[in-house]
C-alpha cells in the first residue's frame, strides 16, 4: 500500500456516507459495507457463514447424499415391501406402516445432515481457520448463532425435500407393488413429511452442537454415528429396562417417530417424540454456545 | 498501538506468560523475540482475544479487540500461515472474512493484488505452497487496512524471496504509521527489520529496548591485547579506567592475552605508543547480535530457575 492508499483510508474515515454500496448478487445484498462509522453486525456474520458453508466441499456432497438416501431407500423399501406384504399374516398386516416404509431414508439422512452440522465447525478447528474467523469476529456468540442459522437454512429445505421425495417415491412404488399406500391428503401424511423435515433439521443442529464441543472431526463423526445409528440399533439388546427406556426416549429414536403411521404403544407418539429430540438439541446447543464463548480458541 | 499490562497465562503447572508489560507503538516494527516456548504465540493470542488471560490486560487502540465495532479495521493478524481450508479457494477464504466485517468485496481483490495472489485466487488453497499460504495469511491481515498488525513468526519456512518481501512489507507498514508486531525465535530474522525489541524468555520480559540501543550495548565490547609487558600495561590500563582481565579461560586460549573493556582499541594503541609498550595484538572482539540474544535469554532461563528454587 502506498502512502496514497493510507491517505484515502483517512478520507474514507471522515466521509463514510460517500461510499454507496454496490448491488451484489445473493439474498443478503441489502447489507451495506461497514463504513468507519458502521459496525460489523450479526447480518454480516450470516453472510460470512453462508460463504463458508457453501464453499465447503462436503456441503454439496451431503445435500446430494441426503436427497438420494431419502428417495433411494424409499424406492428400495417400497418395492421389497410389496412382496413382504403379500406373505404377511393378518396380524402383521395390521402393523404394516406404509408411511414409515417410505420414510426409512430419514434414518440415514439424519446422519448425513448431522455430519454436515458437525463439519461446519470441526473443519474450522481441523484447518485452524477458527483463528482467523474469531480474530475477525471476536464476539463468539455471534459466530455460533450465525453458523446455526445458516446451517438451518440449508438443512431445512434439504430435509423437507428428502422427506417429500421419499414419500412420493415410496408411495408410488408401494402402489405399483400392490401393498397399501397413502396419499399426501391422508391423515398423518403431511405431519410425517413436514415433521420429518424438521427432525432432519434438528439432526443437523445436533451435529453442530456436538462438533462445537468435541472439535475433532474424527471424534465428532464417530460420536454422531453412534448417536444416530448405533445406539438406536443396539437399544433392543440392552439389558432389561434400559432397552425399553432407550428405545422409547433416546432422542434420535424418539424424534424418528414423527414419520410413523402405526402407533406402537411402547413408543412415544410422533409429536411427544419430536419434542424430546427438540429439547435435547436445545440443551446441547446451549451447552455448546456457552462452551464456545468461554473456551480458548 | 498495543498495550499489555501484567499479562499472565497459566496452563496448569506451566506459566506460559508471566506478568508481561510492554507496548507496540505506531510507526515502528517491534520484534517480539524469544526462544521456542517463551510464550510469544500465547501472548499474541491473548492480544487478539483468542485466549483469555489468567490475569492482566491487553488492548489494541485503547480497548480489547472484541470491543472494536469493525475488528478487522482495528487489527490484522497472521497467527498460523497454514490455517486455510484446503478445499476452499483463497478468494472465498478472504471473502468470508471480509463479509463478516462488512468490508466491500473490492477489498478482497485489492489485498489479493497486493500480495501477488490474484492469478491463483480461485484455486483451492490446499494446492498452495507454504510461501503462498503465508501471502494469503498476510492478505487476510491487510483486509481491513488496519493500523495494527500482529504477525506470529511471519518468516518461518519462507524462501529468501518471500523473506525479503515480508520484510519490505513490514517496513512499509511502519512507514505508513502503523504499529507492527512480529515474533521470531531468531535474532537474525529481526535484526534487519525491527525498530524495537521486546525479548521474552519463559514467559517473562527480559528486555524492552530500541534496536539501535541494543546494538550499541552489544558494541560496547571487548578488545584483546597481547604484549610482552602484560602486567605493567594492565596496571596502566586500569589507571585510566578500563576493566582488564586475562584471556585465561576463554576457550583454548593460552591465557597470555588481556581482555580490555571500557576503552576503544585506538585509545589502547595510543596509550601503548605513549608508554613505549610493544603490542603483538590489538583486536576488537565483536559479539554477534545472535550471541548477545542467546546470552540474554540464557541468563533469563537461569534466573527463572533460581527464582523457582528460592
Ligand atoms: N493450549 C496449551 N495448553 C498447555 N500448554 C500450552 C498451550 N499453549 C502453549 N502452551 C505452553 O506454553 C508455553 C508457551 O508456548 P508458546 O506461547 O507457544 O511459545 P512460543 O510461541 O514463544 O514458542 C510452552 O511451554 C507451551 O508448551
Ligand atoms: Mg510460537
Amino acid at each position: 500500500m502506498s502512502q496514497g492508499t493510507v491517505d484515502s483510508r483517512r478520507t474514507r474515515l471522515k466521509r463514510p456516507a460517500k461510499r454507496p454500496a454496490k448491488p451484489r448478487r445473493g439474498s443478503l445484498r441489502t447489507v451495506p459495507p461497514a463504513g468507519a462509522a458502521g459496525r460489523a453486525t450479526f447480518v454480516h456474520s450470516l453472510r460470512a457463514e453462508w460463504i463458508r458453508l457453501r464453499t465447503m466441499r462436503a456441503t454439496l456432497y451431503v445435500v446430494v447424499a441426503t436427497l438420494v438416501a431419502g428417495a433411494g431407500l424409499a424406492t428400495l423399501n417400497g418395492s421389497s415391501a410389496g412382496d413382504e406384504y403379500a406373505a404377511m399374516s393378518a396380524a402383521d398386516r395390521l402393523m404394516f406402516d406404509p408411511l414409515a416404509t417410505s420414510l426409512k431414508g430419514v434414518i440415514l439422512a439424519q446422519l448425513t445432515l448431522a455430519l454436515l452440522g458437525g463439519l461446519a465447525i470441526t473443519s474450522e478447528y481441523g484447518s485452524r481457520t477458527i483463528v482467523s474467523t474469531l480474530t475477525a469476529v471476536p464476539r463468539r456468540g455471534r459466530v455460533v448463532v450465525a453458523k446455526a442459522v445458516v446451517l438451518t437454512a440449508i438443512a431445512l429445505p434439504t430435509g423437507m425435500l428428502t422427506t417429500l421425495g421419499g414419500f412420493l417415491a415410496g408411495q408410488s412404488v408401494l402402489e405399483s407393488s400392490g401393498a397399501p399406500y397413502v396419499a399426501l391428503g391422508d391423515p398423518g401424511a403431511w405431519r410425517a413429511v413436514l415433521g420429518g423435515g424438521l427432525f432432519l433439521t434438528l439432526a443437523a443442529v445436533l451435529g453442530l452442537a456436538a462438533g462445537i464441543m468435541i472439535r475433532s472431526t474424527t471424534a465428532t463423526v464417530t460420536t454422531l454415528f453412534a448417536t444416530t445409528l448405533i445406539v438406536p440399533a443396539l437399544a433392543p439388546s440392552f439389558p432389561g429396562t434400559l432397552a425399553n427406556w432407550t428405545t422409547k426416549f433416546w432422542p434420535p429414536s424418539a424424534g424418528g417417530q414423527i414419520v410413523t403411521g402405526y402407533r406402537d404403544p411402547d413408543l412415544l407418539n410422533p409429536w411427544p417424540g419430536f419434542t424430546v429430540m427438540g429439547g435435547c438439541v436445545v440443551v446441547l446447543l446451549t451447552a455448546a454456545f456457552l462452551t464456545f464463548r468461554r473456551r480458548d480458541a | 498501538m498495543i498495550e499489555v499490562h501484567g499479562l499472565t497465562k497459566r496452563y496448569g503447572e506451566v506459566l506460559a506468560v508471566n506478568d508481561l508489560n510492554f507496548s507496540v507503538r505506531p510507526g515502528e516494527v517491534t520484534g517480539f523475540l524469544g526462544p521456542n516456548g517463551a510464550g510469544k504465540s500465547t501472548t499474541m493470542r491473548m492480544i487478539l482475544g483468542l485466549d483469555a488471560p489468567t490475569s492482566g490486560t491487553a488492548t489494541v487502540g485503547g480497548r480489547p479487540v472484541a470491543e472494536h465495532p469493525v475488528p478487522l479495521k482495528a487489527v490484522g493478524a497472521l497467527l498460523d500461515a497454514s490455517a486455510v481450508l484446503s478445499s476452499r479457494s483463497a478468494y472465498h477464504h478472504l471473502l468470508a472474512l471480509a463479509a463478516s466485517n462488512g468490508l466491500p468485496r473490492s477489498r478482497v481483490d485489492t489485498v489479493l493484488e497486493e500480495v501477488g495472489l490474484s492469478n491463483v485466487a480461485r484455486r483451492a488453497a490446499g494446492t498452495y505452497s507454504l510461501g503462498m499460504r503465508q501471502r494469503l495469511g498476510i492478505a487476510g491481515a491487510l483486509l481491513g487496512d488496519p493500523p495494527v498488525l500482529v504477525l506470529d513468526e511471519p518468516l518461518n519456512g519462507l524462501d529468501p524471496e518471500g523473506i525479503v518481501w515480508i520484510r519490505r512489507l513490514m517496513r512499509r507498514m511502519a512507514a505508513e504509521g502503523r504499529a507492527v508486531m512480529m515474533s521470531s525465535h531468531l535474532m537474525s530474522e529481526v535484526e534487519l527489520t525491527v525498530d524495537r525489541l521486546v525479548v521474552v524468555g519463559r514467559g517473562r520480559l527480559i528486555a524492552d529496548t530500541g534496536m539501535a540501543e541494543f546494538i550499541a550495548s552489544v558494541a560496547s565490547q571487548e578488545v584483546v591485547v597481547r604484549t610482552p609487558q602484560a602486567v605493567p600495561f594492565a596496571g596502566r590500563l586500569a589507571a585510566v579506567g578500563a576493566a582488564v582481565r586475562t584471556t585465561a579461560g576463554d576457550g583454548n586460549d593460552d591465557g597470555t592475552g588481556l581482555v580490555v573493556t571500557g576503552l576503544e582499541a585506538a585509545r589502547i594503541g595510543a596509550l601503548a605508543a605513549a608508554t613505549g609498550v610493544e603490542l603483538h595484538e590489538l583486536a576488537p572482539r565483536q559479539t554477534s547480535l545472535e550471541e548477545a540474544f542467546m546470552e540474554l535469554t540464557r541468563d533469563s532461563v537461569e534466573y527463572t530457575t533460581e527464582a523457582e528454587a528460592a
